[in-house]
């Protein structure tokens, strides 16, 4: 069964967001930043190897905000899954984590959800391992898109729960 | 006149398509997107792939602003998408418009508010990495040079101790040696640890009257020995008009002075040196004395006159001459410091005149105090006994003190090496002087004086203690003062200063 599935990347701006989609849909980085305004919406099949099960994520790249209540909720309507990004050089964007989690929860309390500290290549693990009050509680997957570490398993992990969840 | 204008003028442009519920298209106008009729929504972009949703609501109107499609001529349009539904009997109204130039406008507005935002985040966690990294290095520097400052003590008064036995000539020679590398590496350390303070922006002057006449007389001493050792001739020239007692910071102008004559002999081969010293004016209790090192040495190119004041900075490459090329920058730092400035004449082979023009201050208090005599006798003050109490830990320091002291013959010397065995021992003796290390495994001597400041005992509590320790800059002088501490030692020292300060206060 071909199954399709919305999944919703938000997080404040400039984290790395549409550079986590492009590396995994394109396979491909810049350096360069480029403002997303609105949505962007990307598509892209895969299929999980240990079940063989196809399944077409249709991506939104939601424009970032520093303020998660401001987040339309329109952009939300049909969403399977979320990805909730953060870039682990500048605290600004996990100070709130904790809050921006709980206010996604408390409105999507069935949908999956994985936690992404990006921008693995500008931390060392000595930083990452000093942080672990916020983020060793919190993070699911520490990514670099500009080196391709962690992306394509982020995309993939939460294909497959979406998968189960289908299934059940 | 409106329709022409609209003919002329962009205008937004919306496409309606009607859908059924699985989103299959029943009607379109095809203004943007042509042939729909048939299709499912999803053949336009993923975007509708993701909206079966709101196609299965009822009497609800979804708009989704700022969504990137692309056209059939393959550009990205932005677009407001709305998503009408009706009662179960009327299908949905999908319609698509065009915004591509307005929000084209808020993409380049937001992409310089964001990155504004970004850079200036970036730049306040930079310069906290910077303050850090700058506080790491000034530790560093500190414990480093403290960690230096025990065994260099060890060198440079067993070195004393050693020439008073009985050496041949080439022991002696070797010495010498030994002397002046030692010296070397105790002025370097000084100057790191000045350039570190300086950087940290904390230094300051500490001004205290003293006799300008006096240091200046000390200066030429040994400037004028070194001089001649080296085979240059020596002048000075110091005006009678001179005011005697003068308000500001001695050991600084002895550093700034001692440093511009070193450099004028260390730089110069064949001639002289001269060293004068005048007065400009006196003026509003200011005296603004003029101070001038003149020599005959290799001299500096002009282009490279600035240069000799930034640190790690000699000319000379590769280095003929010692020296980091701190001294001057530091000279230059602590002249600033008085509002003044270090200025430079020179000619390439015919030498430099280095002069600056400093203000102390003149009070006419300072008549009252007398000139401390330096007494440098080797012989002992008196033919009494005197008990000195010494706290330190470093072996290498207890050991040098005592060699020194005992060749005196006329101490007694009791070591404590921790903080707390401080005032028991002086309850059970009683010390003509206390020498403090300052930074003791248990405790601060500054702490320690302050409780010996407390004891019950008169003849206790008003024993001279002299504090061993290379921290002399005016926060830590004051607190020194304030815990009760009579006087420094500056580590490294060698026997001569060790035993004129323990002198002066055992008269």
């Amino acid at each position: 069964m071909k199954i399709s599935k919305k999944i919703v990347l938000i997080g404040h701006f400039g984290v790395g967001k549409s550079s986590l989609i492009r590396r995994f849909v394109e396979n491909t980085f810049s350096e360069d930043y480029k403002v997303t305004i609105g949505v962007h919406v990307l598509k892209k099949e895969i299929t999980i190897p240990k079940t063989n099960d196809d399944i077409t994520l249709v991506i939104w790249d939601l424009e970032g905000n520093d303020d998660i209540t401001n987040t339309r909720p329109s952009y939300l309507i049909g969403t399977s899954g979320f990805l909730y990004v953060f870039d682990m050089t500048r605290p600004t964007t996990y100070e709130n984590l904790e809050f921006d989690l709980n206010y996604i929860k408390e409105r999507y309390p069935n949908i999956p959800m994985k936690i992404i500290g990006n921008k693995k290549d500008l931390v060392t693990n000595d930083f990452i391992k000093q942080n672990k009050d916020v983020f060793g509680r919190f993070v699911d997957f520490y990514t670099s898109a500009k080196s391709g570490k962690n992306v394509e398993e982020v995309f993939y992990n939460l294909a497959q729960t979406l998968l189960k969840e289908a299934k059940k | 006149m409106l329709d022409q204008y609209k003919k002329t003028h962009s205008q937004s442009v919306n496409q309606y398509i009607i859908v059924d519920r699985e989103g299959t298209i029943k009607e379109s106008d095809d203004i943007i997107f042509p042939d729909l009729v048939g299709k499912n929504l999803s053949t336009i972009h993923p975007f509708f792939e993701s909206i079966d949703e709101a196609l299965q609501d009822t009497n609800k109107t979804h708009i989704f602003s700022c969504i990137h499609l692309t056209n059939p001529e393959n550009e990205t349009i932005i677009t407001d998408i709305i998503v009408k539904t009706f009662d179960n009997k009327k299908l949905p109204l999908v319609i698509i418009s065009d915004l591509t130039l307005h929000y084209n406008n808020y993409q380049t507005t937001a992409q310089v508010r964001n990155e504004s935002v970004i850079n200036s985040q970036i730049l306040e966690l930079k310069n906290e990495y910077l303050q850090e990294k700058e506080a790491f290095k000034n530790a560093f520097i500190a414990n480093f040079s403290h960690e230096l400052r025990d065994p260099l003590t060890g060198i440079l008064t067993f070195s004393d101790i050693l020439k008073k036995t009985n050496l041949n000539e080439e022991q002696l020679n070797y010495l010498k040696v030994m002397d002046s590398s030692s010296y070397y590496l105790k002025q370097l350390i000084e100057d790191i640890l000045d350039i570190s303070k300086i950087e940290a922006g904390k230094l300051e002057l500490v001004i205290e009257p003293f006799n300008l006449r006096s240091l200046l007389e000390d200066i030429k001493n040994v400037f004028e020995v070194k001089a001649q050792q080296k085979g240059l001739t020596f002048s000075s020239d110091f005006n009678s008009n001179l005011p005697e007692i003068v308000g500001g910071d001695a050991l600084r102008l002895r550093q700034v002075l001692s440093n511009l004559l070193e450099n004028a002999i260390k730089f110069t081969e064949v001639g002289g040196v001269e060293f004068n010293v005048s007065l400009n004016q006196i003026r509003a209790q200011k005296a603004s004395i003029h101070f001038q090192v003149k020599d005959t040495g290799i001299g500096i190119p002009e282009d490279k006159q600035e240069d000799i004041f930034t640190s790690f900075t000699q000319l000379n490459s590769p280095q003929t001459y010692q020296g980091a090329g701190l001294g001057l920058a530091i000279s230059k730092f602590l002249v600033g410091l008085t509002h003044s400035k270090i200025s430079v004449a020179s000619k390439v082979g015919e030498g430099s005149t280095f002069s600056t023009n400093i203000n102390f201050k003149v009070d006419p208090s300072y008549a009252s105090i007398k000139p401390v005599v330096k007494e440098t006798s080797s012989k002992p003050v008196s033919d009494k006994k005197y008990n000195i109490l010494l706290v330190e830990d470093s072996e290498i320091t207890q050991l040098s003190i005592l060699k020194v002291l005992a060749s005196k013959g006329n101490y007694f010397l009791d070591i404590v090496t921790k903080g707390e065995d401080v005032v028991p021992r002086i309850e059970n003796s009683e010390f003509d002087l206390v020498l403090m290390d300052i930074k003791l495994p248990d405790a601060y001597g500054d702490e320690i004086t302050q409780l010996i400041r407390k004891m019950p005992e008169r003849e206790h509590k008003r024993v001279p203690v002299i504090a061993l320790t290379a921290r002399i800059f005016k926060d830590d002088l004051r607190r020194y003062k304030k815990a009760g501490i009579n006087d420094v030692i500056k580590k490294p020292f060698d026997e001569q200063a060790l035993m004129s300060k323990i002198e002066e206060y055992l008269k």
